[in-house]
């Protein structure tokens, strides 16, 4: 398989986390590592228990091949945080190990590659604050709530039924504070996202006959409309601020949503009614 | 620079320490396991809880006789409603209201039972509102818990469910000049007022479209009354300590076969309390005195919080709320020196009959 030309630099034995030399190897363009194994191992296995999970219909909607119906659901309240039978919530326990295993060996193999490269964790950590809102869903906020049956199901329907009802156990899930926050990252980031994109398109796609712009053109740009540039290193290190941030609060407005605040979010607002200022 | 930005975190940890409550929190699946059909309350921050109602719960005196025998006419005077009791179990009713009624008004008989020139407690005497209050009440309660088994259930209720020792129970209600009053008046039927706009029965919160993706549908509901039933909705959510999936499935409020059955449970007891406001507590406007009556000159009403006092069930079912265990509250009354016939027609009324 064909080879890019700075390719070589880094195809380096060594910087590997564990196991030495093991599965220090390349395939095609793919590293391998011990980590990646681990991956293979832990998807494959969670998604034939997935397929199994359909194949019985332990779900709501009984057995179907539905893509749409098909769920694999967390157990009763009643296990608490013990385990469950297979077919009562014990198949989502499983699949859920799974597929941490697969994320975390993931952000570890990614680790691997930068160690390789010498570059720093960049990479790993941001994608590490996605495993993080994963793991706070389906352990973090469950443990703190003393059961498993807190989990969000996995399916395509009944996630968004979960969605919808865990959100209205708080009456408008709208006042929750970390959850407006979260919001206000996510439309943030698209829109940094969706100025840097027509920007690069802009500059990258002249008239025909002109050459291509430089960062010049960029920051110019930047400076006649806003009166400021960030720069182009800035602009991606604000990317990942925001859509790291988008995910964080998404993990705290889920967190804080049962374990420390049982009622409505709309009535969490009476400190603010309540300050000495005007009360 | 550090200190400064220490102690603003810190602070700002206070400030959300302070709005939020701490786990452990206790949760039921009231659905299908993992669709987010789930009860959870923090044990520790709920208005009520099971051991404060257990604390204050009354001790009740003695126990109602298995056989009654109605008392041979002529044992009492002026007794409207509790002719079918003995004289024992009359005399331990007497004693189980003044504890739940008027423990904490420091005049115990007196508080319903005047005292006459000579000094003597008249008994016979309707002479001060409290006693024709409490016969009318004596009368509701026996309505419900008669008729309305499909929301009381076999326990039914007695006078401490909602008075709780006091002489007035928490959470009445008055006709009032701000905004709140539109959810109030869910609860009174309005047709005799002319308040057209929120004369609401119980069709009156259904603001959901019923053709979806239509501009051009029947549904005339306004923003005013989408409002109006969102606040009828918020004032149960409060009175009863739930939040909207103890009786919706979220994806679909309005229909019926995938809510939770708690919802059928709430229906009739919207229109129970409707019932006993228009039969029992409007009808009581001109006994009130002039201190019982609210901003706008009408009297005290019923809503789900005033027995349910930010419970799913009133007291967390704490048996000193039952009415059962109680005759005098779990059949329909008759005079004193009426005959078991009687008793078992006016059984059969109940508020349908009621003016």
């Amino acid at each position: 398989m064909a080879m890019l030309s700075f390719e070589k630099k880094y195809r380096t034995r060594g910087g590997t986390l564990i196991g030495g030399d093991l599965f220090d190897f390349w395939i095609g363009p793919f590293y391998v590592g011990f980590f990646g194994v681990a991956t293979i191992f832990f998807a494959t296995l969670g998604t034939a228990l997935c397929v199994y999970g359909a194949a019985i219909g332990e779900g709501l909607a009984g057995q179907t091949w539905n893509l749409w119906q098909i769920n694999i659901a967390p157990p009763p309240l009643e296990y608490g945080l013990g385990f469950a039978p297979m077919t009562e919530g014990g198949l989502w326990q499983a699949i859920t190990i799974c597929a941490i295993g697969a994320f975390v060996a993931w952000a570890l193999r990614q680790a691997e590659i930068s160690r390789k490269l010498g570059m720093g964790y960049h990479v790993p950590v941001a994608y590490g604050v996605a495993i993080l809102a994963y793991v706070t869903l389906v352990v973090v906020r469950p443990v703190l709530m003393g059961a498993w049956g807190h989990g969000f199901p996995y399916g395509i329907i009944s996630h968004l039924d979960w969605v919808s009802n865990v959100g209205y156990q708080y009456l408008h899930f709208h006042y929750n504070p970390a959850h407006m926050i979260a919001v206000s990252f996510f439309f943030t980031t698209t829109f940094a996202l969706g100025l840097h994109g027509s920007l690069i398109l802009s500059v990258t796609n002249p008239k025909k006959g002109d050459p291509v712009r430089s960062s010049e053109h960029e920051n110019t740009y930047f400076r006649d409309t806003i009166g400021y540039s960030i720069g182009a290193i800035g602009i991606h290190r604000l990317g990942l601020f925001l859509a790291l941030n988008a995910g964080i609060w998404s993990a705290i407005c889920i967190v804080i949503s049962g374990p420390f605040w049982t009622r409505g979010w709309p009535e969490w607002w009476a400190w603010w009614l309540n300050l000495p200022i005007w009360s | 620079m550090k200190t400064r930005g220490l102690s603003l975190m810190a602070s700002g940890a206070l400030l959300f320490a302070a709005g939020c409550e701490l786990p452990p929190v206790d949760a039921v699946d009231m659905g299908f396991r993992g669709v987010g059909m789930q009860h959870v309350v923090n044990p520790g921050t709920l208005q009520d809880s099971v051991q404060a109602i257990a604390a204050r719960a009354p001790t009740i005196s003695g126990e109602a006789p298995a056989d009654m025998v109605p008392a041979p006419e002529g044992t009492w005077e002026n007794v409207q409603v509790l002719g079918h009791l003995s004289e024992a179990e009359f005399n331990r009713f007497m004693l189980n209201m003044t504890i739940w009624v008027a423990q904490n008004t420091g005049q115990g008989c007196n508080y319903c039972h005047v005292v006459d020139d000579q000094g003597q407690v008249n008994f016979v005497s309707d002479d001060i509102y409290t006693k024709v209050v409490s016969r009318d009440m004596i009368r509701m309660t026996q309505d419900i818990n008669t008729n309305w088994s499909s929301h009381v259930g076999d326990v039914g209720v007695n006078c401490w469910t909602c008075h709780q020792g006091e002489a007035l129970p928490t959470n009445y209600w008055f006709f009032a000049e701000d905004g709140r009053r539109d959810i109030q008046r869910y609860f009174v039927n309005e047709q005799d007022r002319q308040i057209e706009r929120y004369n609401l029965d119980e069709t009156g919160v259904r603001v959901i479209s019923q053709v979806p993706l239509r501009g051009d549908s029947d549904n005339r509901i306004s923003t005013n009354d989408t409002r109006h039933a969102y606040w009828v909705m918020l004032q149960m959510s409060e009175a009863l300590g739930v939040n909207c999936t103890y009786c919706h499935t979220s994806a679909r409020f309005s229909d019926w076969e995938e809510s939770p059955p708690a919802r059928v449970h709430a229906l009739r007891g919207v229109r129970m309390v409707r019932a006993m406001n228009e039969s029992y507590m409007l009808p009581l406007q001109t006994t009130w005195p002039e201190n019982r009556l609210g901003p706008l000159g009408d009297g005290p009403k019923m809503q789900c919080a005033t027995c349910h006092i930010g419970a799913y069930k009133p007291q967390f079912s704490n048996p000193a709320s039952y009415g059962a265990g109680h005759p005098a509250l779990t059949r329909i009354g008759v005079p004193h020196g009426g005959s078991s016939d009687a008793m078992m027609t006016m059984g059969l009324e109940g508020t349908q009959g009621m003016p």
